[in-house]
């Protein structure tokens, strides 16, 4: 594969690229700008063991009941989320001129395809229920679109195509609510803190006064 | 809706509305920020709440109730929200979103905080519901008859106005009842007894209408030989209204009755009887409420008789509950206190037949009645409601008794009990134990 990092659009992805951390990088700051909590009621537990957790064991089926419950969503949002991190795996490789190795190339494929139908179903879903549909924004169905266009490009027609739907995700992923690609990690660091603190995560866990 | 509330939204200002604002602006650090930005709108929160459990509309669905908030912090607080309201579902703070914040936040919430376990991304949703109370009440939009029940703390101590001589006597009758039931003179339900190792703080409506409560927990001390106190005047009511209308400021003024008693009486343990908010009120927000370390550990009485039992200090038959025993886990105890065990093993012990509710634990669902729900009249029907499936889990346990180690809830489990015919008893775990007590001789009790 050529070197597309010194095309025109190769260079416009590096630029989106950039423009996605600079505005992440700020919306941390701005989030921090509000300032941190120093709690002093004494510990039982341990935040670094419940953000340990909320990362692991909480994300379970087993310990999460929205997950055993809706097992075909779970599976959709891993397969779009898995597709997304090949599809930018290989932007990556593409762009720095590398090919990937053949041997790679069948399970690359298999990931995109699950994270185009994963992208696809959870829209069909957020379409078709009514009560999905209510709750949800124009930002959520841009967001769904233009990843979802992403990953199934990286598939089917990996060119310029491609190259524009990843400056388009790359331009709106601070923008809008893919911007959960931060907060997801600031969000559940915090949650996992506030339960290990009181001795609820993790489960079975010493509660100490 | 109430014509109260209606009545409250005509006369709010320009000014009511900043205030709220900045209000709600000033409860937020930065884990709140990562909450209000983290949503994904996913849904899969709804069934995590009973709630939706029970009537699944959009407006119940916990991530919706967070939308209402999250919005209007797009649209005041975020660029995107001031460039593209539409796009991202920014809303002003106006009449409506105020009134739809207090039926999302008071009308259809015990903040009990299960959807925080079910979210996606891990959103303790209760924080963020917190904040909009916070604000709402600094508009004077808190339901009155809740706002009323802390006013009561404020102005006299306790949340059920119970005037000193009241509750003096209330405790006397209770000791001859301990003596007569025991068999020992001797036994006391001390009062103002300076430096005992623990402070004894219940519920007033143990004084009120659940005397028997009281009684339990007395006998158990009596037997482990405990040295400990009531106070008399501020400082024996553990409950603390303020916690569910989020004004910090008066939290603090009730949660300092039990502080000052600490002092007062030179005690060592802080020892909160049978109530989940009662717990979370001074085990975790009371150190933040009054911006200081306890210089003394705070501990639930399940947490006592777990200690008593595996010490030996007191024996228990569990011949004497015979019948199948479901224990209900109160939300502000388990899921945002973290006691879950020693109840469980307590139990164990004291009943012959433990039947545990599914899901149970810090997946247990909330009765309904949590979050200030038991003291706004305007939501009741909603209540009960919610708490069918509570009473469901009950039900499904085939159980006869429901040990419940909170008076708030058994306040709602006695309603459900009712209202879905559940024909069982609901007592506190202390009642089970002082029921199993193999009740020592005088000379086996430690002074
Ligand atoms: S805190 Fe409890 S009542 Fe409130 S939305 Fe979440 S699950 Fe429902
Ligand atoms: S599960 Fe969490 S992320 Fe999904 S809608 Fe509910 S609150 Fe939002």
């Amino acid at each position: 594969m050529p070197n597309q990092l010194f095309t025109p659009l190769g260079t416009a992805v590096v630029a989106a690229g950039v423009w996605a951390v600079a505005g992440l990088l700020v919306l941390r700051a701005r989030a921090r700008a509000f300032g941190s909590r120093q709690p002093f009621a004494a510990a039982a537990g341990d935040p670094a063991a419940g953000i340990r957790y909320a990362f692991t064991g909480a994300m379970s089926p087993g310990a999460k009941e929205s997950v055993r419950e809706h097992l075909p969503s779970y599976g959709l949002g891993l397969a779009f989320h898995g597709g997304i991190f090949t599809a930018f795996a290989l932007l990556a490789l593409s762009l720095a001129g590398f090919e990937l190795p053949r041997s790679l190339w069948l399970g690359a494929r298999a990931l995109l395809a699950l994270g185009a139908m994963g992208g696809l179903g959870l829209l069909l879903k957020r379409l078709l229920k009514a009560e999905l549909r209510g709750l949800s924004r124009p930002d959520d169905f841009v967001s769904n679109l233009l990843a979802t266009a992403f990953v199934a490009l990286a598939l089917v027609s990996p060119g310029q195509a491609w190259l524009l739907s990843a400056i388009l995700l790359l331009f709106y992923a601070p923008l809008g609510k893919i911007r959960h690609c931060l907060f997801f990690f600031m969000a559940r660091s915090h949650f996992g803190a506030f339960f290990g603190r009181r001795g609820v995560f993790p489960p079975g866990g010493s509660h100490v006064h | 809706m109430s014509t109260e509330l209606e009545q409250k939204l005509d006369t709010l200002t320009d000014a009511d509305y900043a205030r709220g604002l900045e209000v709600f602006r000033g409860g937020l650090k930065e884990a709140e920020a990562s909450y209000l930005n983290a949503c994904v709108r996913c849904g899969l929160c709804a069934g995590g709440c009973h709630y939706h459990r029970t009537e699944p509309e959009l407006e119940n669905v916990p991530g919706r109730k967070l939308d209402h908030i999250a919005s209007v912090f797009k649209a005041h607080f975020t660029t995107m929200g001031r460039l593209a309201p539409g796009l991202v579902g920014a809303k002003r703070f106006d009449r409506d979103m105020a009134r739809a914040w207090v039926d999302a936040v008071f009308g259809r919430c015990t903040l009990c905080g299960r959807c925080s376990m079910n979210c996606t991304i891990g959103i303790p949703l209760p924080a963020l519901f917190r904040a909009a109370r916070r604000a709402l009440g600094a508009m004077g939009l808190v339901p009155e008859d809740l706002q009323a029940t802390v006013e009561n703390s404020l102005q006299h101590g306790n949340n059920m106005a119970i005037e000193r001589e009241e509750w003096v006597e209330t405790v006397e009758w209770m000791e001859e009842e301990l003596q007569a039931d025991t068999g020992d003179p001797e036994a006391r339900i001390p009062l103002d007894k300076q430096g005992a190792r623990c402070l004894f703080t219940v519920n007033p409506r143990e004084a009120k209408f659940f005397p028997l409560s009281l009684q339990a927990s007395a006998k158990v001390f009596w037997a482990a030989g405990e040295d400990w106190t009531l106070a008399s005047d501020g400082g024996w009511d553990l409950t603390n209204y303020a916690l569910f209308t989020c004004e910090d400021d008066q939290a603090a003024a009730i949660v300092k009755n039990l502080t000052d008693a600490m002092t007062r009486l030179g005690c060592q343990v802080l020892v909160i009887g049978e109530c989940g908010h009662g717990y979370q009120s001074a085990r975790w927000m009371g150190p933040e409420w009054l911006k200081q370390r306890f210089p003394f550990p705070v501990v639930s009485i399940l947490e006592l008789m777990d200690g008593y039992l595996n010490e030996g200090r007191i024996h228990v038959d569990s011949a004497r509950n015979q019948e199948p025993v479901t224990l209900h886990d109160p939300c502000n105890l388990v899921r945002h206190g973290g006691i879950s065990e020693p109840q469980r093993r307590v139990l164990r012990r004291a009943v012959a037949n433990l039947v545990e509710m599914a899901p149970h634990g810090v997946e247990n669902y909330c009765c309904g009645g949590g979050g200030g729900q038991l003291a706004m009249s305007r939501y009741r029907n909603r209540r009960l409601a919610a708490g069918k499936k509570k009473a469901d889990q009950i039900r499904a346990t085939g159980a006869k008794v429901v040990a419940a180690p909170c008076h708030n809830c058994i306040d709602q489990l006695s309603e459900l009990n009712k209202e879905y015919q559940l024909k069982v008893q609901i007592k506190t775990v202390a009642e089970l134990v002082a029921a199993a007590l193999i009740v020592p001789t005088h000379s086996e009790v430690l002074p």
